[in-house]
């Protein structure tokens, strides 16, 4: 009796699960192994928002309930940290000294918010909002209508910004070049998005970078950013929201080619044998732009992550993009942008 | 012999066949296992072309000696003022912390420098001294190679003379590094002291064939051997399209190499740049330029590299640096030619778009162009640092050459009797820490040749240590960064140092972080009761039951046979490699039979 290809898939994540449950759907025999850093299960980090509207049961987030992942013979492995990958050997290496050997190895393992370098020393003063715990610690944080200073501004974080100017708290942004990240704005539409983003009640510093977070003086709140041009902004919480950097740390020795994410074909596989990668943090090669591009937003990464799962499994399909990228203003001055869509 | 037989008698070769142990006593070893031993066991050490012996000073630092600390730098890599701030840092791409499952690598060149920065004021150079030879060696170039090689030959007796062509010696540490990464009043110093036994200095005097130089023929006639270290002083030419001569980065303005810039820059002259300015090159000098365009005034500048920031040679902390400093990184793209305006003045630079390849025999990653994938970028300054080679035309004697570069003998000898060569001279740009390894390597060579025989030789220093040193909450302490100026204080002067240096106490916390691996943990067999407590403690898969150990060709160790079977087991082994000498093996056993000893490479007189 043959032995049941063993599949490891680095990251539970949108990319990551949904790899999983199509690799279970066409191949009902194989080992799957889905590997995260999280203490929970798969959950939708969009739907994080929604802990400022109440939803404060981790429970309420998940998808499919962990007793699931048994039925469908997905191994979670949780709290899980992966701190070498061996292409030669095709294993695993875990913080906790654990190898795990794959058949095929597919890569989900996102990325993590970039912080600026120039404000790399004030980390421990700001929050961040990768994960339910993270958003958890921000909304205790955060005294009944106060104000979040927002450094940046994905779309990520403008997503949680709509959402707290909805539930009563106040919002200051501070524009940097990553502001409406993934999206690349011209000037002009950079300045209906900002004057939209001001109607709806954020208070938008545009004209000088942050350079510097400090502790809030005795009796103001708890936290102070300082603009280059010596501006000072208080608020009670300080998020920057300045796109993402994928993980790649662990892949260095791989055996994979590297740019900023892992390069990969169209049909998702990397430059290593029986290594796929998906979701944020690869960068996918177009023929017709001449480089490789990374693909953001929801919808691509699930399908990313279902597409490698076909082709680890004997399809041979190549990555169309399900979202075309774009963000606007409807007629009422509301931003839209694809990336939210999912 | 059987494995078992085997096992038990090599749990005991090596160091330990010396003799009744007691905590303190000394031993010299030549015995290939020991040597090897140290090669394979201090991966940080073996890593230093110096053959810097790391957990010695970062052990002479937790015993709060930075002085001690500073002297054992001293006697392997000459300027540990100097490589504490710049060096390219080796030994931490190979330390046993940054093995995956163990951490971050201990910050080593930073305790360099610490040992440096803390030593008492006043602090005593000590130097083995030889008594004169009576024979003479002119050393052409005060570069890291130079200035460490007539350094090693001055302490071994040989009258030195060095000749400069510039005015000040220094070399690439002078005239390419700027001052905010090496201020200039430890360069000075830590030159003096290297200097100091009595080298002369000869500088502004070119060698060559012009007027008022002097030719290496009469070097020859007045010395009785030459060093030739004067390094890659030419700037690798930019390839582009349609310009088969390699001349149009001399023909368009607000285009230079980086080489030039910097050279200039440290002589005194006044340079300027554009707002936007575009370095090509992924190496320490283009790094170099783009933070000293941030330092001019530019405001939008970006490194442009043939490959990605994965693969290129500088270290994480000054990509990070730069990237604080506002400095952009962009890769796999290729410079294919400069775009000037009528007038002649550059106003872009056109790419190709590349993908990575795979690897270059240097070990670097290939970029390949793809066909139709060019693209322009707008820039008012370009900065070209892809690299510098030897120049050989100042010699009035041919010397043979391979591809460029001159062929040594054993030794370090050139073609020509009596002419030696060192540094990046020999092997192209490299690194300070491998033109000083080089140096300090041909010196020796130059030393046997004079004296006709080898005075000095490599042997390991065994000493009995009473106990662990480290403590295992040593294991958790996070890699400590070392403090640095805020940017905008940085950016406002090309002089104001980046890096402000450990204090004493964080040079205390990180020192606790080295897992001293020069220390060997050892079981002595006869005392073992197999109790397997020290296995049941063991923090990692350390300990290990064998049934015997491969021996290498040259005599070291290789790799241990493992075996689950009792009735197999020869020996109980601690694996060195794995094993983070927290000491919970050494406190748990019931009878004492785990020894601890202390291996130092160094040199003896033969």
């Amino acid at each position: 009796m043959p032995t049941p290809r063993h599949h490891v898939i680095i990251g539970s994540g949108s990319a990551g699960f949904g790899a999983a449950t199509t690799l279970r759907a066409r191949d009902p025999d194989c080992r799957i192994s889905l590997v995260t850093l999280s203490s929970l299960p798969f959950y939708n980090r969009y739907d994080l928002p929604d802990i400022f509207r109440g939803r404060h049961d981790w429970r309420d987030l998940l998808p499919i309930m962990p007793a699931m992942y048994d039925e469908l013979g997905i191994t979670l492995r949780r709290n899980s940290r992966v701190v070498d990958v061996n292409g030669t050997a095709q294993s695993v290496e875990f913080a906790h000294r654990e190898t795990l050997h794959y058949d095929s190895l597919l890569v989900c393992a996102g990325g993590r918010g970039y912080l600026p370098e120039i404000l790399s020393d004030y980390r421990p003063l700001m929050h961040n909002f990768a994960s339910f715990e993270a958003a958890m610690e921000v909304h205790t944080a955060l005294p009944k209508g106060g104000t979040v200073i927002m450094l940046g501004g994905d779309m990520l974080g403008l997503d949680l910004a709509f959402t707290l100017l909805d539930t009563g708290y106040k919002v200051a942004l501070v524009t940097t070049p990553q502001t409406f990240w993934p999206h690349r704005v011209d000037d002009q539409l950079r300045g209906k998005l900002v004057a939209a983003l001001e109607a709806k009640g954020a208070r938008v510093h545009g004209d000088s970078a942050p350079v510097a977070v400090e502790e809030g003086l005795p009796g103001a709140p708890a936290r102070r950013v300082i603009l280059q041009d010596g501006t000072e902004i208080s608020g009670d919480v300080v998020m920057p929201f300045c796109g993402l950097v994928p993980a790649v740390e662990f892949m260095l020795s791989a055996g994979v080619d590297i740019e900023r994410g892992l390069l990969v074909r169209p049909d998702l596989r990397t430059t290593g044998e029986n290594i796929w990668a998906a979701g944020d943090v690869c960068q996918i090669w177009s023929d017709s732009d001449k480089e490789y591009r990374f693909y953001h937003g929801w919808r691509n990464v699930r399908e990313m992550g279902e597409l490698a799962a076909r082709n680890m499994t004997g399809s041979d399909e190549e990555f169309v993009a399900e979202d075309d990228g774009r963000i606007w203003l409807d007629k009422g001055s509301n931003i839209c942008s694809t990336f939210w869509e999912h | 012999m059987t494995k078992h037989d085997q096992a038990r008698s090599e749990s005991q070769a090596g160091s330990v066949r010396h003799g009744a142990r007691q905590p303190g006593a000394v031993y010299y070893s030549d015995d290939p296992r020991d040597i090897g031993w140290v090669r394979e066991n201090v991966p940080c050490q073996t890593a230093c072309p110096a053959g810097t012996n790391i957990p010695a000073y970062i052990w002479a630092i937790m015993d709060e000696a930075p002085g001690d600390s500073y002297e054992i730098n001293r006697e392997a890599n000459v300027l540990p003022g100097i490589l504490g701030r710049v060096c390219s840092r080796p030994c931490e791409d190979e330390c046993r912390h940054g093995w995956a499952g163990n951490g971050d690598a201990v910050n080593i060149c930073h305790l360099k420098r610490a040992a440096a920065d803390l030593k008492h004021s006043g602090h005593r150079i000590t130097e083995s001294l030889y008594t004169p030879s009576g024979k003479g060696v002119a050393v052409i170039g005060a570069g890291p190679a130079g200035v460490a090689a007539a350094h090693d030959l001055s302490m071994l007796g040989h009258d030195v003379t060095i000749f400069e062509r510039e005015d000040e010696p220094g070399g690439m540490l002078r005239y390419g590094i700027p001052e905010f990464r090496l201020p200039r009043d430890i360069l000075t110093v830590e030159l003096h002291n290297a200097l100091r036994l009595g080298v002369e200095l000869k500088t502004g005097v070119g060698i060559g064939n012009g007027e008022g130089e002097v030719s290496l023929t009469d070097l020859r006639r007045d010395f009785d051997a030459v060093l030739i270290a004067t390094g890659c002083m030419a700037a690798t030419k930019l390839p582009l399209k349609d310009d088969p001569d390699r001349q149009a980065v001399e023909n368009t303005g607000n285009v230079e190499y980086g080489f030039d810039f910097l050279f200039d820059l440290h002589r005194g002259a006044v340079k300027t740049v554009g707002k936007r300015v575009a370095v090509v090159g992924a190496g320490f000098t283009a790094l170099d330029c783009a933070r000293v365009a941030k330092r001019l005034g530019a405001e939008d500048i970006t490194i442009h590299i043939r490959t990605t920031e994965e693969y290129i040679t500088v270290t994480r902390d000054e990509i990070f640096d730069a990237k604080r400093e506002n400095v952009n990184f962009r890769g796999l793209r290729t410079p294919a030619a400069l775009q000037t305006d009528a007038h002649g003045n550059l106003e872009s630079i056109e790419f190709v778009q590349n993908r990575l390849g795979g690897w270059r025999e240097d070990g670097r990653r290939k970029a390949i162009p793809i066909e139709g994938s060019q693209f322009v970028e707008p820039c008012d300054t370009v900065l070209v640092a892809i690299g510098q080679q030897a120049v050989h035309d100042f010699l009035d004697t041919e010397i043979e050459l391979d591809w460029g570069n001159p062929v040594l003998r054993d030794g370090g000898m050139t073609s020509l009797e009596g002419v030696f060569a060192a540094g990046d001279y020999v092997y192209g740009a490299s690194t300070i820490i491998e033109a000083v390894g080089h140096g300090r390597e041909i010196a020796q060579g130059i030393d046997t040749w004079l004296m006709g025989r080898q005075r000095r030789k490599e042997v390991v220093r065994i000493t009995e240590v009473d106990g662990p040193v480290r403590e295992r909450s040593f294991d958790f302490i996070p890699r400590q960064h070392i403090p640095a100026e805020p940017v905008g204080k940085r950016c406002q002067s090309l002089t104001c140092e980046v890096e402000t240096g450990f204090d004493s106490d964080g040079a205390l916390e990180e020192a606790k972080r080295c897992y001293l691996c020069n220390l060997n943990y050892h079981i002595e067999v006869d005392n073992c009761i197999f109790c397997r407590a020290c296995i049941e403690v063991a923090p990692k898969n350390c300990i290990k039951l064998v049934e015997g150990v491969d021996i290498n060709e040259d005599g070291t160790y290789g790799e241990l046979q493992e075996s689950g079977e009792w009735n197999n087991v020869g020996a109980i082994w601690i694996d060195n490699n794995e094993c983070i000498r927290c000491g919970a093996c050494y406190y748990v056993c019931p009878t004492k039979c785990i020894s601890i000893t202390r291996h130092d490479l160094v040199t003896r007189d033969v």
